[in-house]
């Protein structure tokens, strides 16, 4: 009962195969098991969306479609048409923290999202490709980023400091962010869902069992908006800083 | 909801990042608390530029 209604427990991580490389863990986990499943189903969803390429589309395809052109038209609006050489990056983001979150809310799952070092390695990547792309086409100009044009000389060593940690902030908050949303909501559901199961244990207080019931009802529909939100901004913010690498100079 | 939670996160991270590295500034060099307190109001600044940035040009429109 108490692990039941422990609502930290949802996130423990449990090897299923036991396995130990060069001295390093290297078990395959339920986190493994999940990102193996949000994989096979993005993968999924984009082959069989797009193997009939009918006009009339079926429901598949155009699911396919419309999560095609939202994540192009993102990378367009906030990166420009040079930005479209990272689509393939992008939609990939997008689409494995989308899945990430949708089948995290489904009862007995695992959200991996759910797991900092997980955003994190999303977000070490998203800067770690944004500074290499950055150096490799623009050279030193790149630097320019953090020497914004128009300031007074003699402000500009500490705009510069202050670029330079807005800078390195951004692979935290990106991943915090997404981590911080599905951590919050996923305990949150649990305790309500905890609530439930104490009020009915409660002899004449079951009777106000409902009402977390009915809360949860409403949370898990907030918790799809905020799953897609979610990885909606990710993918945004991916683009944002893309495109500061693509042009940067403010 | 959702942009409020953006510029918390933004202004906390700017926060947090410049006094981590403050802290470990001061551990490097034994000048405790100089770096710290100086790179923690640094950050902070930073923090307020970025919440600054947003609040000018919110993202996902034509930059």
């Amino acid at each position: 009962m108490a692990e039941a209604m422990d609502p930290i427990h949802q996130f423990n991580i449990e090897p299923i195969v036991k396995l130990h490389l060069f001295g390093l863990d290297a078990s395959f986990t339920n986190a493994s098991l999940f990102m193996l499943i949000i994989v096979l189903a993005a993968s999924a969803l984009m082959l069989f969306g797009t193997s009939k390429r009918s006009i009339v589309p079926s429901r598949l395809q155009s699911a396919a479609e419309m999560a095609y052109e939202f994540v192009a038209n993102t990378v367009r609006m906030s990166a420009g048409n040079e930005g479209m050489k990272f689509f393939p990056f992008v939609f990939s983001l997008f689409l494995f923290v989308l899945f990430a979150n949708l089948i995290g809310l489904i009862p007995y799952t695992f959200t991996v999202t759910s797991q900092i070092i997980v955003t994190f390695a999303f977000a070490a990547l998203v800067i770690g490709l944004v500074i290499a792309y950055g150096v490799i086409r623009h050279g030193t100009h790149f630097l320019g980023l953090f020497v914004p044009s128009g300031v007074a000389p003699a402000l500009l060593p500490f705009i510069v400091l202050i670029e330079v940690i807005s800078f390195i902030s951004r692979p935290i908050s990106l991943s915090v962010r997404l981590f911080a949303n599905m951590l919050a909501g996923h305990i949150t559901l649990k305790v309500m869902g905890g609530f439930v199961a104490a009020l009915l244990g409660a002899g004449a207080y079951a009777i106000i069992a409902p009402l977390p019931l009915a809360a949860i009802v409403a949370l898990t529909a907030f918790e799809l908006l905020v799953a897609v939100l979610q990885a909606y901004v990710f993918a945004i913010l991916t683009c944002v800083y893309l495109n500061d690498a693509i042009h940067p100079g403010h | 909801m959702n942009l409020g939670f953006r510029v918390l996160a933004e202004f906390v991270s700017a926060a947090v990042v410049g006094g981590a590295v403050g802290w470990q500034l001061d551990k490097w060099f034994g000048t405790s608390p100089l770096f710290l307190l100086v790179l923690l109001l640094l950050g902070t600044a930073a923090g307020f530029w970025n919440v600054y940035r947003i609040a000018v040009k919110p993202p996902g429109r034509k930059p």
